[in-house]
């Protein structure tokens, strides 16, 4: 097994674990609607209440509306939002290897958002922290919403911590 | 307490460049809830008798419900105003992702005047409210302008509405294209909407929609959820939205054909589900938080109209543009909708005009331009009239685009026997002779010839049971009935605002759940009823305030006099004996006189009696804000690509 552990690559950037995440949502383009449940159900959960764009994936509707393309957290293995964030808030859930945001470490001061490539992290303009997906513990809230299939919960089948365990 | 209603309206005034922000008043809301309800209210209360729909004055009003942008499934959204092409209270809905941004920019509606001296649009969000020119976007069509709007504002994520053409034009039956391609399409919203010299409305917002308590909430939206799933009507809706409807209204012999000469049309097929998988069908859109995906996006690939992305052919349309005007092939009607929707008019009294016209060619008394053919068929006809109309090319296009009811007056020599309207409004899709009931839903509907005031085919042919019986469609028997309780629960519904499709699975019950978790306001199922009849007769009011008479509660001539050729309802008409007899069997359930006036007792049974109006609000204007910057918020910044 590797030493994922290291930043090989740039040992001088404070960094995260470079474990993939051990579930993540897949979506699917051809079967979304762009019926924006997921997000209802993503800002419900964040906020209590209801409003698409403080959700935490989004829905690119082209073509005049005839695709529709949901965007989630990619929960990378070299995450440019942990990468850059000055007080390394952003870390990885021990459960579900997803990268999440330390609220007592984040200052707010938005270098996720503007150097996350999918711009799907950033500060909540009502909470003033950084806010981004958290696979909401291993069950998220959108892929239960989802009523087409579009938003699929996958397992990391190959995941090394299981490799290394056997 | 928390609320799903953000208790704010915004007043717009074009002419003073001007705008407020005020609370709906509490009686308002206890008595009438949102949507439908605010807006019967305060047309009523707001104009005085006799107001040109397209003077400055007249009100367009956006609104939404208590349950819009929340979870609820299928919901959506209304625009009221004074129909151009009527004259009567005039709302119409629209899906899509439009109405829920008005919440998310913290306002339960928008209630806009005045004339703008040059032509602007609307620019809303968190930081206020900005008037933006729209010089170089006035002449775009809707869907055009809608790209530009975005493209203006360096917003992709705004909600924006727009009017094509035909608004500019002031047809009458100009629509409100609403984020994305949803038209609040009846009755001219759009024409009002361009005589204020307001392009478009923009939107986006972030403020949060909460509910009163989330947990029942949550509860209630499942039991929503579920009701869908289990309903069947909802599933045929997944699978193919309103297009499985043309060959069951052909064999049920309610389809138009040859502008209504007949109701079944044995080509039905090509226009319904069948023609339209084979021909556009590619993939599902839905409105805003709706499961049903009822929108079947698609395109013309192949043929004379390839390429073009299209929308589902949806019932309406699929009749009154195709089997209407016997045109069969389901991409030529694509095309003329797409052609409709970019223009900003309305397909179906598009349609009905245009089969107006191909029958007083055929008549010889119209006479169709020098390599034109005005006939049934003739798609370039009809592509030739949908742009006469709504950029007012020539005197046929202009006299025309003034509806059916208005160019037959003109015409006279008997076209009013096929000028197919009720009070101006171009009749829908649902021949009502064999189906009475149907009839007199069109009769005594709020805007005008309305099929989504009482759906009675689905009782008269549809198989569905009143009062655990089933329904003799040719009766007259218990008819007006049967249609108060529809017009009534439906005008309650509407003022959730709720969607008519996801009402196929979601029962009153949930409703009243849903509305008592979002709002803390305790109702139970027949709430719906109550306050709907409420709202029947607000709009009742106002229609007859405007000088509506009972002859005017009545169908064209052609459903009257002339039996029908052939299918299932063979002979039958809607006589003149017919109407009278409906007619005071309506006013009689309704509690009206036979002048069709509420009486006292009923306007004090509704609390109607010596209620509080409705005014202009008083809060000092906010004046420098349409300057104001658009700046945007530093937070949100990205990194440049």
């Amino acid at each position: 097994m590797l030493p994922l552990l290291q930043n090989n690559e740039n040992p001088g950037v404070p960094h995260v674990s470079r474990l993939p995440a051990k579930i993540f949502i897949k979506t699917h383009f051809d079967i979304c609607s762009g019926c924006g449940l997921c997000q209802l159900a993503c800002s419900e959960r964040l906020h209590g209440g209801y409003n698409p764009h403080l959700a935490l994936l989004h829905i690119r509707h082209t073509c005049e509306n005839l695709y529709h393309f949901p965007t989630v957290c990619n929960q990378c293995q070299n995450a440019y939002c942990a990468n850059v964030c000055p007080v390394s808030a952003i870390g990885r859930d021990a459960a579900t290897g997803a990268l999440v945001v330390d609220h007592a470490k984040c200052v707010g001061c938005n270098l996720c958002h503007r150097y996350c490539p999918l711009h799907i992290v950033g500060v909540d303009p009502q909470l003033k922290k950084s806010v981004k997906c958290d696979l909401c513990g291993g069950a998220p809230a959108c892929v239960a919403a989802c009523p087409t299939g579009a938003l699929e919960l996958a397992m990391c089948i190959e995941h090394p911590e299981q490799e290394e365990k056997t | 307490m928390a609320t799903s209603y953000m208790e704010r309206l915004l007043w717009v005034d074009l002419s003073s460049r001007t705008f407020r922000v005020s609370q709906p008043p509490p009686w308002m809301q206890a008595a009438f809830v949102g949507g439908k309800g605010y807006g019967a209210r305060m047309l009523h209360d707001l104009t005085p008798a006799g107001l040109d729909p397209l003077a400055p004055a007249c009100p367009l009003m956006f609104l939404t419900g208590p349950l819009t942008a929340t979870a609820a499934p299928s919901m959506r959204a209304c625009v009221v105003t004074k129909s151009p092409l009527t004259g009567t209270f005039l709302d119409s809905y629209f899906g899509g992702r439009f109405g829920p941004e008005i919440k998310y920019a913290g306002y339960d509606g928008i209630i806009i005047t005045g004339r703008s001296e040059t032509p602007v649009y609307l620019w809303i969000n968190d930081d206020g409210v900005v008037l933006r020119p729209a010089q170089t976007i006035w002449g775009m069509d809707a869907l055009a302008a809608n790209a530009s709007i975005k493209k203006d504002l360096s917003e992709p994520g705004a909600m924006v509405v727009t009017i094509g053409q035909g608004g500019e034009n002031r047809v009458p039956f100009a629509l409100i294209s609403c984020e994305y391609n949803r038209q609040a399409g009846r009755g001219g919203a759009g024409a009002v909407m361009g005589a204020k010299n307001l392009k478009g409305v923009a939107i986006k917002g972030s403020k949060v929609v909460k509910v009163h308590d989330l947990s029942a909430f949550k509860s209630a939206c499942g039991q929503a959820h579920d009701a869908i799933a289990d309903s069947e009507t909802c599933r045929t809706l997944t699978y193919g939205g309103t297009s499985t409807s043309v060959a069951w209204a052909s064999e049920a012999g309610v389809l138009p054909v040859r502008n209504y000469a007949d109701q079944v049309d044995p080509k039905a097929d090509r226009l319904g589900d069948k023609g339209q998988y084979k021909h556009l069908f590619l993939g599902k859109a839905a409105c805003f938080g709706c499961p049903i995906r009822c929108s079947q996006m698609g395109a013309v690939r192949t043929g004379k109209y390839a390429h073009q992305v299209t929308d589902i052919v949806e019932y309406e349309s699929a009749a009154l543009m195709g089997s209407n005007l016997e045109i069969h092939d389901v991409r030529a009607v694509a095309h003329l909708i797409k052609l409709c929707d970019a223009y900003g008019i309305d397909s179906m009294s598009a349609g009905g005009v245009i089969g107006f016209a191909f029958e007083a060619a055929q008549k010889g008394i119209i006479e169709a331009p020098a390599g034109i053919r005005l006939d049934f068929g003739s798609v370039q006809g009809a592509q030739y009239l949908l742009r006469a109309m709504a950029l007012q090319e020539d005197e046929l296009g202009r006299l025309l685009s003034r509806g059916v009811k208005r160019a037959s007056e003109i015409l006279g020599r008997e076209t009013d026997h096929f000028a197919m309207h009720v009070k101006g409004l171009e009749s829908p899709a649902w021949g009502p002779r064999g189906t009475p009931g149907m009839g007199l839903a069109y009769m005594t509907g709020d805007r005008g010839g309305c099929h989504q005031r009482g759906f009675m085919i689905n009782y008269e042919v549809g198989g569905k049971t009143y009062a655990g019986r089933p329904v003799e469609a040719h009766s007259l028997e218990g008819k007006a009935r049967i249609l108060k309780g529809e017009q009534d629960y439906l005008a309650g519904t509407d003022a959730l605002v709720k969607c008519d499709f996801g009402a196929y699975g979601i029962t009153p019950e949930i409703y009243a759940r849903l509305l008592t978790a979002a709002t803390g306001r305790q109702v139970q199922a027949d709430f719906f009823s109550e306050l709907g009849e409420r709202i029947w007769n607000q709009a009742r009011l106002f229609n007859l305030r405007e000088g509506f008479q009972p002859e005017d509660d009545r169908l064209p001539r052609r459903f009257v006099e002339e039996p029908l050729p052939s299918g299932p309802h063979k002979g039958q008409c809607i006589s003149e004996t017919d109407m009278a007899r409906m007619r005071a069997d309506y006013y009689q359930v309704r509690g009206w006189d036979q002048q069709g006036r509420p009486t006292r007792h009923c306007l004090e049974k509704l609390g109607l009696d010596g209620m509080e109006r409705m005014q202009f609000p008083v809060e000092p204007s906010q004046k420098n804000a349409f300057e104001g910057s658009l700046d945007k918020n530093a937070t949100r910044e990205r990194c440049k690509e």
